[in-house]
């Protein structure tokens, strides 16, 4: 269970999160809306252990991210995807995957490897283990960036506007893929702005609104007027996204 | 006066001797200040505020303090409290010393040239620091580093021919008493030219290929 408890975060006087309390139960995937500037990416950042919080508790299966004792155990136990990829420039996507497996859980270079180049294969990068990010198309990157999120085995995959930088057509190869995850029962938090492709993975929808988590619900009751609809936030947010 | 480079054929192998005593003390010298500025650089970035300030401190002052003075401190000023260093150490340290205060610039701009979320995604994936910082944060670094650091290894070439005033006979040191055995130093200094231009030619074009395989990936790739 990942949960999020009374969370509050905030940058000198603005406040990003207030208050904000979230589950996400293992097989469950959880897709988080909310314009710019609600505090998504910020919500992530905080249960990965990038940004410290200043009240509230955020646990990975009981291990607390503001404990440094606990930290290691919690970040073995979820996986982040970047928007930006942040893939590590001076490897190849081969050793971009295996570098934390072989590192931080101790695996064999060669089982990494091979379970590295089979990770490759499930998501057609195949024959690009040798290359380098900077040969890769921004799809292919984000594509490297999932695998090497999922070489840990995490339990919980977190994903941060994981096809913001990238064309209609990378993002349907990205998409794609996260729908082929969610299907095989991976846990997902997932902050994007693909409003229809959230409705189809998603089991449950959450929208953030100046950092207040607003909605909370399944997904189907999300879009329902007399659900998630009935909020006018909710209703103006996505009637703008839609427009756009 | 008549130019006669053939008077010279007795001392090549003295000289040579000097050349190779030359690109010991830097090899050495090298290792100590990459190290050192390794150490520095990282000392720059801190948390705590006195180890940045040592750090600092030490950067600058011996970037404002001529070599020669530094030597002979080392040299002859030491020995006055009882600490004697033999002279190739001596280079070796005053090398590596003033060295490293260059070679920490040149790392510390490369470190902070890393895109951070870089640095980022390798904390989430629970790598330790220390992994992080040698397998992600120093390899990425010296790919833009690489370059000054070949300026400050050049530099040390060429600062190296000033240990010749403290009895070590490297190459110009050699030179100099190959000039007072035949009272010919134009021709001797004509050959001491000649062989430092060589010798740092050759370390530019080594670090170019270090540069360049460094940043493998940014060459066009082979099908």
């Amino acid at each position: 269970m990942l949960k999020v408890e009374n969370v509050k975060k905030a940058f000198g006087d603005v406040i990003v999160l207030d208050g904000v309390n979230l589950t996400v139960s293992p097989g469950e995937v959880v897709s988080i809306l909310g314009s710019s500037g609600s505090g998504k990416s910020t919500l992530i950042r905080c249960i990965n252990g990038l940004e410290k919080l200043n009240d509230g508790r955020i646990t990975v299966d009981d291990f607390d991210v503001s404990k440094p004792r606990d930290l290691a155990e919690a970040r073995k136990r979820s996986g982040t995807v970047f928007q930006l990829f942040n893939l590590y420039p001076h490897m190849t996507a081969l050793q971009n995957i295996t570098l934390a497996p072989v590192e931080v859980l101790k695996r064999p270079k060669a089982e990494a490897e091979a379970e590295g180049r089979a990770l490759l294969a499930s998501v057609g990068l195949g024959d690009r283990a040798d290359a380098y990010p900077s040969q890769l198309s921004g799809g292919q990157r984000q594509r490297v960036g999932i695998c090497r999120a999922l070489a840990m085995k995490p339990r919980y995959l977190l994903l941060d506007e994981v096809t913001s930088a990238l064309d209609p057509e990378m993002t349907a190869e990205v998409l794609a893929i996260l729908a082929k995850l969610a299907t095989d029962g991976t846990t997902m938090l997932f902050v994007t702005h693909e409003i229809e492709f959230a409705r189809q993975i998603s089991d449950r929808i959450v929208f953030l609104e100046k950092g207040k988590l607003l909605v909370d619900l399944p997904a189907e009751q999300f879009f329902a007027p007399d659900g998630g609809l009935a909020q006018p936030r909710v209703a103006q947010f996505l009637s703008k996204m839609r427009k756009d | 006066m008549k130019i006669d480079l053939t008077i010279l054929a007795p001392y090549v192998g003295f000289l040579a001797e000097g050349a190779l005593l030359t690109a010991e003390v830097c090899a050495v010298a090298l290792v100590g200040s990459v190290i050192l500025g390794m150490l520095v650089a990282i000392a720059r970035t801190s948390q705590l505020a006195w180890v940045r300030g040592l750090a600092f401190a030490y950067v600058d002052l011996f970037r404002n303090i001529p070599f020669l003075v530094q030597l002979f401190f080392f040299y002859y000023g030491l020995p006055e409290i009882g600490i004697y260093i033999d002279a190739f150490t001596t280079g070796v340290i005053a090398l590596s010393i003033s060295g490293g205060a260059y070679a920490s610039d040149a790392i510390r701009a490369g470190i902070l040239a890393i895109d951070n979320g870089i640095i980022e995604a390798a904390e989430v994936s629970g790598l330790p620091r220390r992994v992080i910082f040698t397998r992600i944060v120093l390899p990425i670094a010296l790919r833009t580093s690489v370059r000054p650091l070949g300026s400050v290894l050049i530099n040390m070439i060429l600062t190296s021919s000033i240990l010749s005033t403290i009895t070590l006979n490297e190459l110009t040191g050699n030179a100099r008493i190959v000039t007072s055995e035949t009272f010919r130093p134009f021709e001797v200094y004509v050959v001491l030219l000649l062989v430092y231009a060589a010798l740092t030619y050759l370390v530019s074009i080594a670090i170019s290929l270090l540069h360049r395989w460094l940043n493998r990936d940014m060459q066009p790739e082979v099908n």
